[in-house]
């Protein structure tokens, strides 16, 4: 009775085990995980395989092996033949230690090493090293603020966009990361891992897709009232039309300069997604925010936006239905 | 005052205002009410049947170590149900948040769900505080509190005053943290707290002050339990209790509470500097002026680690006292299970790093971190072998307690393998704080609530004296274990679409069809726990038809199945002397289980005391009057507990005697009242040629009261 609900709990996670990896085969399948487009989160991915083979065929054996000392041990019936004094085996003891072992020390040497030199955020030797690059690197400094992205190309006239992020395929993407405020994680599920973005601090990070499209980003790591709408869209183009998109950007007319970020950056809650485009933003910008945080300026958090919120939330509501 | 506090603040009340009271919130507001009428009616009742004089003499102001333990594991269960209250909460707004547009229920002030974004994140952080530091923790503590002096042959704990404080300064946590729920609001910053989140500037509500003292209260009780259960099995052996001999949940319990001493007080550490922080205007954690957010991290996690093996450490011991119970087998390999806890437990010291990979800390401290971590893997594999091997060649029967303890062994195996993920820097870039990480760590922490489940009903009749019912006790498992399935198996895929954690809108619609399998599975957890309480009503009415002796498995192996169920409160008539690694299997081999003692001798039993509850008390108004900063009388408070302490310091407590005749008449009384006959009597040591001793002849129980820790 038992044994058989136990075999039957093995078959359905058996059944969807394989819905979900069949799932990651699909195409625009909603597993962005077992659907990277980026090199970097393709080779996360080549790793995550490696360590769930080598780990699922030993849990799984040994999960095997449970149940049919289940079955075959049971008072009554399984046939197993019964020895109360039995409780060491050199041999077993042996075993039970030498496969743990040796499985740690090929992930560490297969997995963990490799990888996180493969992938370490500053230099991804991935990208770094092992792909040949069509275009120059491209550059983007970001600023975190409560609740906005703000993307900067330093390279191509300081324009800015917020919300929205553009890159070219392709081309090695170099990030350096900020924040204002908080502390939050900047992640494209389906291109690039996690890294944190803090107040007073520059992380790095990069990237390179080899797919055109649209890719969501998040704030991974809570940061308020606003994480949840804290998104961006990921737009990866052709280089021509990257170039494109740049020219447009420059001609916009907005500018933004310290004094202009200084507003940008009071806690807002972009629930319209806005993503408004800045021809050119006062060039330091990046650095001139980290040394102003380190010095102590803060965006603080008013009071209507933490214990009651409604207020603020119906506003934004209303004009949202507007 | 030292740091700029918003809104208003007067001498008399701090920040308290009646518009601290969210009476017009509609969850809330009902919620108050039904508490209130519920406290009434159970005061009432406890009036009309006269049972306060009975609670303060024999609970309130008990030391006894398995009345204290009840009393935890009272509170732990009652902890489990608000954290899976708050659980149901989250599972439900992401169930109706989920996709585009403006779905919000309008009455509520939510443009997504039922709930604010502010309101959502007090939810889950109080979620996770409650279920690992007020759930899992107490109810582990209460089980090794019965068990350990049980399973070493011990009167009571070393210090059982300290014991009772350790009790009563958790419990004020407790009630902290639900005080928040009607008074103010809690923490929004998750149960570990991000830096630099918590400051004063971005989180000026009281929250993270109930978050600071609430988790500073429940770390102090849990220190000072730590050191009294190290001094307890240093020092309380019976005679014979070698440590080779030491049963393995004792030393799970010794290798857990080495670690919650030596990283607890970390956890306090960084708590009084955020408390600085926000209180005193220093800059600890701040971005700027110096402060370093990244130092709470590692200070937090320094602690987090640790914990976290400090809670499954005790749940592995429990497994290895069922499994071989009802395998009717000894433990496979007790020295390799034992060398096992102790390197999870060293290990877990050097890994803490892997709670924050995305730091950007640089591929050779990446590297480090990973392999210690994945080390862990190492033991952890052992036990499970282990534990399997134990039931080879053993006589299994499914009794409701293996049902739950195989149950947690499945969950360690997802656990671990997910785990073994996490732990390297390439993988957990793309699936850190996502609900991935979030499923891994339900698998262990429900890992760890299988394992007391199963503990519950194992040691159940030896603490009152009659068996739980066993058909309910596997319709609830089954149950808990389709809605663990239904919830967790759905996680896990919702971490490989991308799903972060904590988002209380949801903004992928592709997410929404497994929210709602999810809550489906809440639906039959709600059932478990329905079941549970079948569970406990059906088992309390008949049970006259399950009373136990002492042995009441019949094939239970360790110590505490020595003494009479339900436990004399003195535990031991005499004190036992001990023979081998599982005594009872060792003396129910040799035909000695049922040999009683022919003489007795009199007993030191510790005081009663209120003081442990009045220090709690004041502990609570100081949490509370800190919190919303009305000083004079958290200046109160904390004279009223250090004058307590000092001046139950200065009384101390000779203790009381219980006379040899006394006992003997206790222990006749006792036998009389059990199912199964006790034996006959035979003279202490008196058999198999003097070599075997039932009872401790060399030491007389006054010498070990003396040998031990003086001041009870
Ligand atoms: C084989 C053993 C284990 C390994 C290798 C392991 C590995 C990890 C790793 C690498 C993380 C960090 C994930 C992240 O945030 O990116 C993590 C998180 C966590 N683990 Fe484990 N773990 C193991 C066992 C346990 C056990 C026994 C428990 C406790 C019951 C546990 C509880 C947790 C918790 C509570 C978190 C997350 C805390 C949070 O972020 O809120 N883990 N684990
Ligand atoms: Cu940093
Ligand atoms: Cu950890």
């Amino acid at each position: 009775m038992t044994t058989k609900k136990w075999l039957q709990m093995g078959q359905y996670a058996a059944i969807l085990l394989t819905t979900m990896l069949l799932g990651g085969c699909a195409r625009h399948s909603p597993w962005w995980i077992f659907d990277p487009k980026g090199v970097g989160a393709r080779a996360s991915y080549d790793y995550m395989m490696i360590d769930i083979a080598v780990m699922l065929s030993i849990v799984g054996l040994t999960a095997i092996m449970i149940v049919w000392f289940m079955i075959r041990y049971r008072k009554g019936g399984g046939g197993g033949k019964y020895d109360g004094k039995w409780s060491h085996s050199m041999t077993i003891e042996f075993f039970t230690w030498g496969i743990p072992i040796a499985a740690v020390a090929f992930l560490s040497w297969a997995v963990a090493i490799n990888g996180s030199f493969a992938l370490n955020p500053y230099n991804p030797t991935v990208i770094t090293h092992t792909m040949k690059p069509k275009g120059d690197p491209v550059d983007v400094d970001v600023i975190a603020t409560d609740w906005q992205w703000l993307f900067i190309y330093p390279q191509f006239h300081h324009i800015a966009v917020a919300n929205e992020l553009v890159v070219p395929a392709h081309t090695p993407v170099f990030f350096k990361l900020t924040s204002t405020a908080v502390t939050t994680d900047f992640f494209v599920p389906q291109l690039v891992g996690m890294i944190d973005v803090m107040p007073g601090m520059r992380t790095k990070d990069a990237l390179e897709v080899d797919h055109r499209g649209s890719y969501q980003g998040i704030a991974a790591d809570y940061c308020g009232a606003g994480t949840s709408w804290m998104l961006f869209k990921t737009k990866v183009v052709s280089m021509r039309d990257f170039h494109r998109w740049v020219k447009t950007a420059e001609a916009q007319p907005e500018t933004m300069n310290y004094h202009q970020f200084n507003e940008f950056a009071r806690p807002y809650i972009n629930v319209h997604y806005k993503t408004p485009i800045y021809g050119h933003v006062e060039p330091g910008l990046f650095n001139h925010v980290i040394l102003e945080v380190m010095n102590g300026k803060k965006w603080p958090l008013p009071m209507f936006m933490t214990e009651n919120m409604y207020a603020y939330l119906q506003k934004q509501a209303k004009e949202h239905r507007a | 005052m030292l740091v700029h506090v918003p809104g208003p603040w007067s001498p008399l009340l701090g920040r308290l205002a009646l518009s601290e009271i969210p009476y017009k919130n509609l969850i809330l507001a009902p919620l108050f009410v039904l508490i209130v009428l519920v406290g009434l009616a159970l005061v009432g009742w406890i009036t009309k049947r006269g049972l306060w004089g009975y609670l303060w003499r024999e609970w309130f102001t008990t030391v006894d170590h398995k009345k204290l333990g009840i009393m935890y594991i009272f509170l732990g269960l009652v902890m489990l149900f608000r954290g899976f209250i708050d659980g149901l909460m989250i599972r439900t707004q992401q169930m109706l948040a989920v996709g585009p547009g403006d779905n919000g229920i309008k009455a509520m002030g939510a443009i997504h769900g039922y709930l604010t974004p502010f309101h959502f994140g007090q939810i889950y952080s109080a979620h996770g505080l409650i279920m690992i530091l007020l759930a899992a923790t107490p109810l582990l503590v209460g089980l090794m509190n019965i068990i350990v002096p049980l399973q070493i042959g011990a009167r009571d704990m070393a210090f059982p005053y300290l014991n009772a404080l350790g009790f009563w300064i958790t419990a004020a946590g407790a009630a902290l943290i639900m005080i928040s729920l009607f008074v103010g609001d809690f923490s929004h910053n998750g149960w570990f707290g991000y830096a630099p989140i918590f400051e004063m500037s971005y989180s000026p509500g009281v929250g993270v002050d109930y978050w600071i003292w609430t988790l500073e209260l429940i770390a102090l009780g849990t220190t000072l339990g730590s050191i009294n259960f190290l001094a307890t099995v240093v020092k309380m052996r019976a005679p014979g209790m070698t440590w080779g001999r030491l049963p393995v949940f004792t030393w799970s319990a010794v290798s857990a509470n080495i670690i919650a001493l030596t990283s607890f007080p970390c956890l306090q550490v960084a708590l009084a500097l955020v408390g600085a922080d926000r209180y005193l205007g220093t800059h600890f954690f701040t971005a700027g002026f110096g402060g370093n957010l990244m130092l709470y991290t590692n200070l937090f996690w320094l602690w987090g680690h640790p914990e976290v093996y400090f809670v499954i450490l005790p749940a592995f011991g429990m497994l290895g006292e069922i499994i071989p119970t009802f395998s009717e087998k000894p433990l496979f390999g007790y020295v390799a299970m034992v060398l096992a806890t102790f390197a999870i437990a060293g290990v877990s010291w050097i890994v803490w790093l892997h709670h924050f990979f995305t730091m950007g800390m640089g591929p050779y401290v990446s590297t480090e971190f990973s392999v210690a971590t994945m080390l862990v893997g190492i033991p952890t594999g052992v036990k499970v072998f282990n534990w399997a091997f134990t039931m080879y060649r053993g006589r299994i029967s499914y009794t409701a307690a293996m049902h739950w303890a195989l149950g947690a062994l499945f969950l360690l195996l997802i656990g671990g393998l997910t785990g073994m993920m996490l732990s390297i820097p390439a993988i957990n870039y793309m699936v850190h704080n996502s609900v991935f990480v979030v499923a891994h760590f339900h698998m262990m922490l429900l890992c760890i609530v299988y394992a007391v489940f199963g503990a519950v009903i194992y040691w159940w009749p030896k603490v009152f004296g009659f068996r739980l019912n066993e058909a309910w006790g596997k319709i609830m498992f089954w149950l808990f274990s389709a809605g663990t399935a239904l919830v967790f198996i759905p996680m896990f895929m919702l971490g490989f679409m991308g799903e972060t954690r904590r988002l209380d809108w949801p903004f992928d619609p592709h997410w929404a069809g497994l929210f709602d399998v999810q809550e489906f599975g809440i639906a039959i957890y709600v059932l478990s726990v329905v079941s549970f309480v079948v569970l406990l009503f059906v088992s309390i009415r008949d049970r006259a038809k399950e009373r136990v002796g002492a042995d009441a498995w019949g094939t239970s192996r360790s110590l505490e199945w020595l003494t009479d169920s339900p436990v004399p409160f003195y535990n031991f008539a005499m004190v036992p002397e001990i023979n081998a690694r599982d005594e009872v299997a060792w003396r129910r081999e040799h035909g000695f289980l049922d040999i009683r003692p022919d003489h007795y001798k009199a007993i030191h039993m510790p005081n009663n005391t209120p003081v442990a509850l009045y220090i709690g008390a004041t502990l609570f108004l100081l949490g509370f009057a800190l919190t919303w900063r009305i000083w004079w009388l958290s200046g109160i408070a904390l004279l009223a507990t250090v004058a307590l302490m000092i001046w139950r310091s200065a009384k101390g407590d000779p203790g009381y005697v219980i006379s040899a005749e006394e006992i003997a008449r206790l222990d006749r009384e006792a036998r009389q009242k059990m199912p199964v006959d006790g034996g006959d009597t035979v003279p202490v040591g008196g058999f198999a040629g003097g070599q075997i001793m039932a009872y401790s002849r060399e030491v007389s129980d006054q010498d070990r009261s003396h040998r031990g820790p003086k001041s009870w």
